[in-house]
């Protein structure tokens, strides 16, 4: 597992991904750990394949009992499969996930972590001095949908949006933005079912100040990128299965 | 899923499987019983001998479908520890190959209390899944006494069935239907018995 620190303040940003012990018939993903002086969030943090190698990878930054916080974007395998895992590793964490999933997101198992249900509005997480907000991204491509917006590190983690599938040992940020165009386009015009609840998002996600925008899959987009995505997004037709 | 995990589904399954088949047979003896009363109510002094006889199949009848129905929850109770010691089996392997893969990280020692704890209840799984068993397997015993019995009362049915005269050929078909369905009892029982005497405790 590849871990590259990506904010490094009175907290720090890690990303995970890249994993290359990953059976290859599975998506690859990119987890995300922020961490504070006694406590560790992990968002997103994948699928029951990968929960010994990102077990592991935690390890070089927090021990298992500092690990006090899960974030699910949404209910996909990929982004929580390994839950009833950590419900039975970890003894004292919190499960924040969309409301709406909370009984089906409970067959992976969830009885030691207390489930948080993220209501349809929003909210925030608090690591100990940090807030974290919750930020609204329904139907894309989830009905019951999250992203993670760090106001201090002026990251956004944006689940699925902004997803690409890499090879295996490709950068972990954009380097060309106008060739990365195309390994985008048919992930979200076939992944995100509706334009109007991508206009609404990219009002919302337009009013932050973000550096990093960091999706469960592919490259991370930085500085100038992060605008280029949004307007390429915004042009972008989206739901071309019907 | 390892091997050993898979006979366990399989050994849980076919007691349930084979139960309802005993269930269905069981019935079938009551049905039996019934009919065998009719007829010696109808044979009078004829088959005085056999209305005893019929109340006996009955009451056995009756008994083994209680049994079963017992025994078909101690199944599900069974199913459900198998399903539990199959997630355990998983976590512990999984923690196991976390805290390999961590050896050299910062925290890795902070993984040996989950791996432990991991072990622990997968051999409480183990353990609950033995003793039950066990207490299965004399359950399964107390259908097969049940069965033996039948047979024994067949047996006997017969004989008081050649003394009933124009009766004579429906109460030994009566003996024969029950003789028949101890026979499956047995045999379904003991299959049963054999998929589940590997887990005995020893
Ligand atoms: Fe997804
Ligand atoms: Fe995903």
């Amino acid at each position: 597992m590849k871990m590259t620190k990506i904010y490094e303040g009175s907290h720090q940003w890690i990303m995970f991904g890249r994993d290359e012990g990953k059976p290859g018939n599975i998506v690859d993903t990119n987890q995300y750990v922020v961490r504070t002086p006694n406590r560790c969030l992990l968002l997103d943090p994948g699928g029951a394949e990968l929960f010994a190698p990102m077990m592991a990878a935690v390890l070089h930054h927090a021990p298992v009992d500092q690990i006090t916080d899960l974030f699910a974007s949404h209910q996909d395998p990929d982004v929580i499969s390994s839950l009833g895992l950590w419900d039975q590793a970890l003894t004292n964490a919190k499960l924040h996930a969309p409301a709406l999933w909370e009984g089906f997101l409970r067959h992976y198992s969830c009885d030691s972590i207390e489930y948080v249900g993220i209501p349809d509005n929003g909210g925030t997480i608090k690591l100990e001095s940090l807030e974290l907000q919750l930020i609204p991204a329904h139907y894309l491509h989830s009905p019951g949908n999250f992203h993670v917006y760090d106001p201090q590190a002026k990251i956004l983690m944006s689940g699925d949006v902004g997803g690409s599938i890499e090879p295996p040992d490709s950068p972990v940020f954009v380097d060309n933005f106008s060739a990365h165009v195309e390994k985008m386009r048919y992930w979200h015009q076939r992944w995100m079912p509706s334009n109007q609840a991508k206009r609404v998002w990219i009002e919302r996600v337009r009013n932050l100040d973000i550096d990093i925008l960091a999706p469960q899959h592919g490259r991370m987009f930085k500085g100038d990128d992060v605008k280029r995505f949004l307007d390429w997004f915004d042009a972008l037709q989206v739901g071309i299965a019907v | 899923m390892t091997n050993q995990t898979k006979s366990q589904f399989i050994a849980v399954a076919s007691i349930t499987s084979e139960l309802s088949a005993v269930m269905v047979v069981a019935k079938e003896i009551s049905l039996a019983a019934a009919n065998a009363k009719a007829i010696a109510f109808r044979a009078g002094d004829k088959a005085k001998g056999f209305q005893p006889i019929t109340d006996f199949i009955n009451e056995l009848a009756k008994e083994t479908i209680e049994l079963v129905t017992n025994i078909n929850i101690y199944a599900l109770v069974l199913y459900r520890l198998t399903v539990e010691e199959y997630h355990k089996t998983i976590a512990f392997n999984k923690f196991e190959l976390a805290a390999k893969m961590a050896e050299g990280a910062l925290y890795a020692e902070s993984m040996q209390e989950p791996v432990d704890q991991a072990r622990l209840a997968m051999q409480d799984c183990q353990r609950r899944f033995k003793k039950d068993v066990s207490q299965l397997l004399g359950q399964l015993e107390e259908v097969m006494h049940h069965a033996r019995a039948a047979r024994v009362i067949a047996a006997n049915s017969r004989i008081e069935a050649s003394q009933a005269g124009e009766y004579l050929q429906s109460l030994q078909a009566v003996a024969e239907s029950v003789d028949k369905a101890a026979h499956t009892i047995h045999d379904n029982v003991q299959r049963c018995r054999i998929a589940l005497s590997i887990y005995r405790n020893s």
